[in-house]
């Protein structure tokens, strides 16, 4: 079969209208955007308006939009910054957050911070009841992404945050997957800190923002010469920022169709694959999800070569899982929701994107099944 | 022209297993490849000298990449640190003398293979062996020396499971090695100049003394010093330790005992390592145990060709007793250094019938 990429959780293919907003920036547009002259102004105007940019799709201030190197750093920058801005303030973030904000909070709770991980149920849903048990004002942060990048679930972000706001903890959320797909306000939403990232939606790797209300304290991780009003030290990374601010515009711009479009052939793959692979289970099924994500679980088939046989057959996907000294560790995400190691180690997550078609769908619709039926057939001990 | 199949071809990053996919890709097979990471590099201080380190998997990947087909790396380092590493220090230990690459082979990698084939409905698999498939009169599938009689590896292939031979694919049995680099050179393959791994993968240092005192303490029996005894009975002398003895040596004994002494045996149980002059290192009979045949299992009175190390050559023996577990074979000509530990792999001519580890030499 033509191979099918169906990865786009994990990166996205740039778009040409990005690429093409870039160019000049590597090209004759070259200033530095701290410097006073002519050049160095040219530069910092189009910062600006891609700020800018960002900041109305988002419901923000321009001043509230701070770009970062991708989405790992927007976390830490919430996180640890945060932690360190409260002299060792505790964390509280849901025990399937991505590993970007979960080893930012582990590396706050080796700098002293007391740390605090809400459970999730079946579905990967957060507790709300846990986190209004521990929440008190020596928190520095509460962190909880906006939709979860492995199985999709979305989670309370208005009521979390709200919760937060009542107990005057500040709040943020890894938004890397949800933004340009979800309809993502700061200006209906009380979260404090979001992250995002550009390459998820169409637009450069290397470029993410974290959204940082007014108001909001933070210790920089980056030290240097005062950009971005002193939280991200370094010449600013002006075509990242123009080739962010532009995939963020298409992607809001076309986010409704692209959901309805993508949810009917998701929950078509998923209704497909339920009826013809045995035993097949869908993770988070009973969660509200991100309409591009679609996780399952084929228990009795070798998660370690799963991924390797589906490539081998022209099926690009993720698992949660990650390879370790001596095995495969089964996702994080999936055993926190409470699933055993027999059903969380062989987890497939398809995600589908703006590139997808339906012809694509039905391809893996035709191919998974047998594919599952020789890998469980010589699986076996 | 040959059938077209799918082939998983194990690459170590080496010069040999690059050829040797490069050849299958040639002959028009759909291949894979993999290396399999065997042990764990961060342990490994400096550059890894060995074949299967993690350069190797960057070669691996990079020649991969110029033959236009798909790399994977698979992790069997639980099974490998299980089945032969764990293996090869038990057997020091016990005073015996292990062949590693045998265990892997026999034990982990194309048990692997031929498993991780199966799911991905591979029907061959290949690996860079200096080694050749023949047919036998029944029509059965033979294992045979490859052609370069300096590099063949056929004794190092004598614990395949038998299920595996009908699969089996060595691209490079009928060439030899300066054929194979010249091959690798025109394919412009960057590992062509790449030197030849002798060492034991995981054995970076060269000297596999270091494992056992990493793996076992310095301080451990096989370890420390202890009695020099001659074959006689007489204790003239210390040794460092008799795991670091292999019979035949005569290295590491010390002077002044007034002839030349070689290392015969060893007793764990009272550390004694036992020396004795140069015939005495010589064997006519030994056991073989650990048994594994390709085909039917040689009987009391055939006669075969037994070879019992690497570089040893294969030497007429006849089978004097034997059942399912262990057989006994008595040479024509008395032999050097039969080392209890080693492979004992029988031969017909250049055909391998199967083998065993040397349990006894007396």
């Amino acid at each position: 079969m033509e191979p099918v990429y169906l990865d786009y959780a994990a990166t996205t293919p740039v778009r040409a209208e990005v690429r093409e907003a870039m160019l000049p920036f590597l090209g004759e547009t070259f200033g530095n955007a701290s410097s006073v002259h002519r050049w160095g102004r040219d530069a910092k105007l189009k910062l600006e308006e891609a700020r800018g940019k960002i900041a109305s799709l988002l419901g923000a201030r321009p001043m509230e939009i701070v770009f970062t190197r991708g989405g790992t750093e927007a976390d830490n920058l919430a996180v640890l910054g945060r932690s360190r801005e409260m002299r060792g303030g505790g964390v509280v973030c849901s025990a399937i957050e991505h590993r970007a904000v979960l080893m930012a909070a582990k590396a706050a709770e080796a700098e002293g911070a007391p740390l605090h991980l809400l459970p999730v149920d079946a579905d990967g849903v957060v507790d709300q009841e846990a986190l209004t048990d521990v929440l008190s004002p020596s928190l520095a942060v509460v962190s909880v992404m906006w939709a979860n990048n492995e199985v999709g679930t979305i989670q309370p972000i208005g009521s979390l945050a709200q919760r937060c706001v009542e107990a005057g903890v500040v709040f943020h959320s890894d938004a890397v997957q949800a933004f340009g797909k979800l309809d993502v306000r700061m200006d209906e939403t009380p979260v404090d800190l979001l992250s995002m990232s550009a390459h998820k939606i169409g637009g450069p790797k290397g470029t993410g923002a974290l959204f940082v209300r007014k108001g909001t304290r933070l210790a920089p991780l980056i030290h240097g010469g005062g950009h971005e009003r002193g939280l991200r030290a370094g010449t600013e990374d002006v075509a990242g920022a123009v080739g962010f601010s532009v995939a963020a515009e298409l992607a809001m711009r076309e986010r409704k169709a692209q959901c309805s479009r993508l949810t009917v052939l998701r929950d078509r793959l998923q209704a497909a694959l339920v009826e013809r692979v045995p035993d097949l289970v869908v993770n988070a099924a009973g969660a509200e999800r991100l309409p591009t994500i679609l996780n399952v679980s084929v228990p009795g088939a070798n998660s370690e070569m799963l991924l390797v046989m589906l490539d081998l057959e022209g099926i690009a996907v993720s698992s949660g899982s990650a390879c370790s000294s001596g095995g495969v560790n089964p996702s994080h995400v999936l055993t926190t929701m409470g699933l055993s190691a027999d059903i969380a180690g062989p987890s497939v997550r398809f995600s589908l994107g703006r590139e997808t078609t339906e012809g694509q769908i039905d391809a893996v619709i035709a191919a998974f099944p047998p594919l599952m039926e020789r890998l469980r057939s010589t699986s076996g001990v | 022209m040959q059938e077209k199949r799918t082939v998983l071809v194990a690459m170590s990053g080496g010069v040999d297993s690059s050829v040797a996919a490069a050849l299958l890709v040639e002959q028009g097979h759909r291949v894979i490849g993999v290396t399999m990471k065997t042990f764990c590099y961060s342990e490994v201080e400096g550059p890894s000298q060995t074949c299967c380190g993690l350069d190797g998997i960057m070669d691996a990947r990079s020649v991969a990449d110029r033959l236009g087909i798909p790399h994977y790396v698979f992790d069997v380092e639980r099974d490998f640190t299980r089945d032969v590493i764990d293996d090869f220090v038990s057997e020091y230990a016990a005073g015996r003398t292990p062949n590693p690459c045998v265990r892997c082979n026999g034990n982990t990698k194309f048990r692997d293979l031929l498993k991780r084939g199966e799911m991905l409905g591979c029907d061959a698999i290949a690996t860079g062996h200096y080694a050749r498939m023949g047919v036998g009169e029944a029509g059965d599938p033979v294992l045979r020396r490859g052609i370069d009689r300096e590099k063949d590896q056929a004794y190092f292939l004598w614990g395949l499971p038998p299920e595996l031979l009908p699969k089996l694919l060595f691209p490079l049995g009928a060439l030899t090695k300066p054929e194979v680099r010249e091959r690798a050179r025109a394919l412009g393959l960057r590992t062509a100049d790449k030197p030849e791994s002798q060492e034991i993968c995981f054995v970076p240092t060269g000297n596999y003394v270091d494992v056992l005192e990493d793996r076992l303490g310095a301080d451990h029996p096989s370890l420390a010093p202890g009695p020099l005894v001659s074959s006689t009975g007489e204790t003239i002398g210390e040794h460092e330790g008799y795991a670091r003895y292999t019979i035949g040596q005569r290295r590491g004994i010390g002077g002044g005992h007034g002839r030349r002494l070689y290392v015969i045996g060893a007793r764990p149980e009272t550390r004694e390592v036992i020396v004795g002059d140069f015939d005495e290192i010589f064997r006519d009979e030994l056991e073989v145990g650990e048994l594994n045949w390709f085909g039917q299992p040689p009987r009391e009175g055939d006669e075969v060709e037994l070879q019992i190390r690497h570089r040893a050559v294969a030497a007429p023996a006849h089978v004097l007793a034997g059942d399912g577990d262990s057989i006994r074979f008595r040479f024509e000509e008395p032999q050097r250094a039969v080392a209890p530990g080693q492979s004992a792999v029988v031969f017909r001519g250049d055909s391998v019938l199967g083998g065993g580890r040397i349990a006894r030499n007396d």
